[in-house]
């Protein structure tokens, strides 16, 4: 294996929010009753001609922006033929000879440090509509996606295993939330992915073709699909043969890819200006503005959070590394006044709880301000750790507020020396030889009788004064 | 001169058929004016912008007015099979 | 009286001054068509109930004294390739033989807006291609001068609506001649705007970066009045130009004293055999402006000579994508017999197309195909940049160019149409104008051997203002040495 290299390269398309679609200005919604949200234009009537949504490409400089490009200066678009019955122009708008954007890169974090994946780049199309294969063999064809803007984004074969793959497309998904240009699901089909794939032999020089693997609609699917490949491909080395260079589809329930089509048959894409949209000019100006109007990027977050919050990097990445835990954060911090205090429940009881159910952040049953409400109560020293951490599971489960558990349960925490005096008074009388055993050493003793405190007061005794004052009486006696 | 295969592939690709006799004739006068288009070979166009729009006005962007959107009836109204609203082929899976 | 025999603008004076309603005009229109339809066909679908119904409406506003548009209750012919919602748009192709559009084209909308009768759609060639109408699905259409002889084409039947005063205006598209050359071959005026004064929404493309709508009209003023109706911004057109509009023309004041016209010097080796008595008619007319006060000169625009073959190559390959929609899925022919996804898109499109089309759909795919793209299609555009900046030399100092329109004469049926070679030298004069988007206009100039025969004016983009001016006193100076 050691003198393999693995060379990968990802094509990805990403759909735009944007409010109107591409070309024409029926809305870019998801869900609509099949055929309900098309025009003449996104259907491709006779005669119909396309006009250019300016959102979508200031949505695409953005993006461009974010990942370091050059900003092409004029906008020119081209026509990419193909037949498919999801196409209704018999070619796709698209770009070729001109990208929006050019170069760039993204940084991912590896164990020996930093990685720049670098870009080829950036281009704006159109998305196609969509087919459903019934049962009784036919067809259903639904155009409602059809002229929705897309950026494609094709990186150079800079990726160099499939955990790379994955912390490059985590990253650039991330990035592009942070950007708001798109909500990024893969299940909903605004991110979908193709994998180009080759092998070299590095001693005896020799390298595999390439194959492409074509819509891969999850994270998991891309990390299986190029294991899978990278098998095959240094197989082929060791048999002393190749592969062929082809576009391939992976199969989610085997875990393996399937050969579609060879790439001499594939099409020729015939690649021709679109004379329907005059070039538009991009000024340096407008380019200017739109950076301006970026949002805070993750790099720039993560270093601002290490700096006001005084976050060691790792703390501070973690929290940066999706933009809806990075603004819970930051807003919960703001209400409570206490950024190591909010990172600590961040990072552990909400990441965990996430981890756990597999869930957003935005399905969970929790605002800054709820979470503030209880920091408030274990700032303060009116609820220990251990109860806050209950009160926020139940938190969780019914949506109640951490003043009402903690009222109906009367959660707080005794710090009432007079009252904590009475219950370890019983729990000495009650327990002499756990008493005794203490005295002779057994530290584990101490323990029991703190357990037993605890189950007294429900868990609310403050455990730093009861243990004070546990020991204290007992050397007393 | 091109090739009956040449033109049997660019049918191909452009999603037509011919008969055979049709493919003879058409490979005939396909080549007549491939020799005629070849004349364009004797311009020297280096450092030439190639033509993208005649016009010399700066494009523009889409104005944001109310969805043309049509009513499904109108949408289908031109198809040959529809149905539940979904235009309807056979079923040609690759 | 035979009010199908006047000019639009007659007409239009009549209507105004309520000598006669519109619904009248429409009716003599319509039993005009009975009368000739069955031998010239000029029309594919007719709409005469609807036509009836609106002209009474027009009728009803000019009697309440309601403000009434430029087209005032005209009847108004449109070429079928240009949507007309609820009503039949076939392309004169059987892919579209039952096609029944859901919206109008932006024309469309500005003739109703400015009170035009649609009265129907006229005959074509097959997706505008060809030049003699001969390749339209449904039927030929015959030229009005000589029922042996064909309209010329595209637009044969909106030329021959004019000529055989089955409507009194009427649209054709023009992609390299479609108007100008019916326009000559069946006597009378055709427009071919700039490209971008006229909105190209919902006018199905034949080759999109040189279509351009444009009219007929049996003079200049019709051509105007009508042309004035369509002109205009339209911001679903993103080639639209902002600075579309045709500017205010006093007729009246019209002279071609002073006028700088330019004759290529190129034209004289781009000659086509047999046009010698066109030349000795063309000669008159220069003489004509001569004789106004207009100077002329001889100029050079050295990459003419490449125009038809950059033509060719440029229109062909936009052709093919432009017909890629057609795959008989959302709307248009689709093959009763198919098993394969693969046989869906074949067989439906070789059904569906004619000869012609087809023809070019090849060419055009060759032209764009892997591995020739460079040589083909980018080595056309670059030669057309080439092209433009000649133009943009020459009108500089000069106002118009003059030409023939078309160096062969209107020909019989099945003629020339075996030759493709020669018949695309039958667009030398017409198709540069398209290449560089300019405005070009075809005015009778006489007759050869009993056929009608045309002048063609060239402008500068954007500059229908001069060119109607030379067309016009052309055409009064030419009436008034009769
Ligand atoms: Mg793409
Ligand atoms: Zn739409």
């Amino acid at each position: 294996m050691m003198s393999y290299k693995t060379l990968v390269g990802l094509e990805i398309h990403v759909e735009l929010m944007t409010e109107r679609k591409m070309f024409c200005n029926c809305k870019n919604e998801f869900g609509a009753m099949p055929n309900t949200n098309v025009c003449p234009v996104c259907l491709g009537l006779p005669g119909a001609l396309p006009v250019m949504d300016k959102e979508a490409v200031e949505y695409a400089i953005m993006a461009g922006l974010a990942f370091n490009c050059e900003i092409e200066k004029t906008i020119i678009m081209d026509r990419k033929s193909y037949f498919y019955p999801d196409l209704t122009k018999g070619y796709q708008i698209s770009q070729s000879d001109f990208p929006l954007c050019k170069g760039g890169f993204l940084e991912i974090d590896l164990d020996e440090g930093p990685k720049k994946i670098r870009l080829e780049r950036i281009h704006i199309e159109e998305d196609t509509g969509k087919q459903i294969h019934t049962e009784n063999g036919t067809t259903l064809l639904d155009f409602n996606r059809s002229g929705v803007p897309l950026i494609e984004i094709v990186t150079k074969p800079d990726i160099n295993s499939s955990e790379e793959a994955r912390l490059f497309l985590e990253k650039l998904k991330n990035t592009i939330k942070y950007l708001g240009v798109s909500d990024v699901k893969m299940e909903e089909g605004s991110l979908r992915c193709d994998v180009n794939i080759n092998v070299i032999d590095e001693e005896r020089n020799i390298r595999t073709n390439i194959s492409e693997i074509k819509n891969l609609n999850s994270f998991k699917s891309v990390v299986k699909a190029i294991e899978y490949e990278q098998k095959r491909h240094i197989e082929a080395l060791e048999n002393g043969s190749n592969t062929d260079k082809e576009t391939r589809r992976f199969n989610e329930l085997t875990g393996e890819t399937i050969l579609m089509r060879k790439k001499f048959q594939a099409s020729d894409y015939r690649y021709q200006f679109e004379a329907d949209l005059t070039p538009i000019e991009i000024k340096e100006e407008w380019i200017n503005e739109i950076r301006t109007a970026m949002p805070e990027l993750p790099d720039q977050k993560k270093r601002r959070f290490m700096k006001d919050y005084k976050l060691n990097e790792y703390d501070a990445s973690i929290l940066t590394q999706s933009k809806e835990l990075s603004f819970f954060y930051e807003e919960l911090t703001d209400l409570v006044n206490d950024a190591k205090l909010a990172a600590n429940w961040v990072m552990t009881d909400v990441l965990r709880r996430l981890k756990e159910e597999d869930k957003e952040l935005s399905q969970l049953n929790l605002t800054p301000k709820a979470l503030a409400e209880l920091l408030d109560y274990v700032k303060s020293g009116k609820v220990n750790n251990n109860t806050a951490k209950k009160v926020l599971r139940e938190m969780l489960e019914t949506g109640e507020s951490a003043k009402n558990i903690i009222d109906k349960q009367g959660l707080i925490q005794i710090n009432d020396e007079e009252e904590l005096s009475r219950v370890i008074d019983e729990v000495i009388k009650d327990n002499q030889q756990s008493v005794e055993d203490f005295k002779n050493g057994k530290d584990r003793a101490l323990g029991y009788l703190m357990g037993q405190i605890m189950k007294k007061t429900k868990g609310k005794a403050n455990p730093n004064t009861a243990n004070k004052m546990l020991i204290d009486k007992i050397n007393k006696n | 001169m091109i090739s009956k295969e040449e033109v049997k592939n660019i049918a191909e690709i452009a999603k037509l058929k011919f008969g055979e006799d049709e493919l003879e004739a058409f490979t005939e006068k396909f080549s007549l004016v491939l020799d005629f288009v070849h004349n364009i070979n004797k311009v020297d166009t280096e450092g030439i912008e190639p033509c993208y729009g005649i016009s010399e006005e700066n494009g523009f962007f889409k104005e944001l007015e109310e969805e043309q959107t049509l009513d499904r009836e109108e949408v289908l109204k031109n198809t040959t099979e529809s149905e539940y609203g979904y235009f309807k082929i056979l079923k040609v899976v690759e | 009286m035979d009010i199908t025999n006047l000019k639009a603008w007659e007409i239009r004076e009549k209507i105004l001054n309520k000598e006669i309603s519109s619904y009248e005009v429409t009716e003599q229109f319509l039993e005009k068509i009975d009368e000739v339809e069955d031998e010239i066909n000029a029309f594919i679908t007719i709409d005469a109930d609807r036509a009836l119904d609106e002209a009474k409406k027009v009728d009803e506003k000019i009697a309440q004294g309601i403000e009434i548009g430029i087209l005032a209750g005209l009847p108004v012919a449109v070429k079928d390739n240009i949507m007309t919602k609820n009503l039949r748009t076939t392309c004169a192709s059987k892919m579209l033989e039952k096609y029944i559009p859901p919206y109008n084209a932006t024309v469309v909308e500005k003739i109703k807006k400015e009170d035009g009768i649609i009265i129907g759609k006229t005959n074509m060639d097959e997706f505008a291609m060809g030049g003699s109408t001969e390749t339209s699905y449904f039927g030929i259409t015959r030229n009005p001068r000589n029922k042996s002889i064909v309209p010329g084409g595209s637009s044969g039947g909106s030329a021959a609506a004019i000529a055989a005063n089955e409507a009194a205006l009427s649209l054709g598209t023009d992609t390299g001649g479609s108007i100008r050359q019916p326009a000559s071959y069946c006597g009378v005026v055709g427009i071919k705007p700039t490209y971008g004064l006229v909105s190209r929404f919902g006018v199905v493309p034949m080759s999109n970066s040189l279509d351009q709508v444009g009219v007929f009209g049996k003079d200049v003023k019709d051509a105007y009045l009508a042309l004035k109706s369509i002109a205009g911004f339209d911001p679903h057109d993103a080639t639209s130009s902002k600075r579309a509009k045709l500017e205010e023309l006093n007729f009246d004041e019209v002279s071609l004293k002073g006028l700088k016209i330019a004759l290529p010097k190129e034209y004289d080796e781009l000659r086509v055999k047999g046009d010698e008595k066109i030349r000795v008619v063309f000669e008159n007319s220069i003489r004509v402006f001569e004789r106004n006060g207009a100077k002329i000169e001889y100029v050079s625009l050295p990459y003419l000579k490449y125009a038809l073959e950059t033509y060719y190559l440029i229109s062909t390959a936009e052709v093919s994508t432009n017909l890629s929609r057609f795959d008989g899925i959302r709307y248009g022919h689709r093959a009763f017999e198919y098993k394969t996804l693969d046989e869906l898109y074949i067989n439906s499109r070789t059904e569906g197309f004619g000869e012609e089309t087809k023809r070019r759909i090849m060419m055009g795919t060759y032209a764009l195909s892997q591995g020739y793209k460079d040589e083909h299609y980018k080595k056309a555009l670059k030669i057309r940049t080439l092209i433009k900046n000649d133009y943009d030399r020459i009108f500089k100092d000069y106002d118009v160019i003059l030409s023939i329109t078309s160096p062969i004469l209107p020909f019989p049926f099945d003629s020339v149409i075996n030759s493709p070679v020669d018949m695309y030298k039958a667009d030398t004069y017409t198709v540069p104008v398209n290449l560089a988007g300019l405005c070009a206009i075809s005015v009778p100039m006489g007759e050869v051997d009993s056929l009608p025969v045309g002048l063609q004016i060239t402008a500068n983009r954007f500059n229908e203002k001069t060119l109607f001016t030379a067309a016009y006193g052309y055409e009064r100076s030419a009436n008034d040495e009769l």
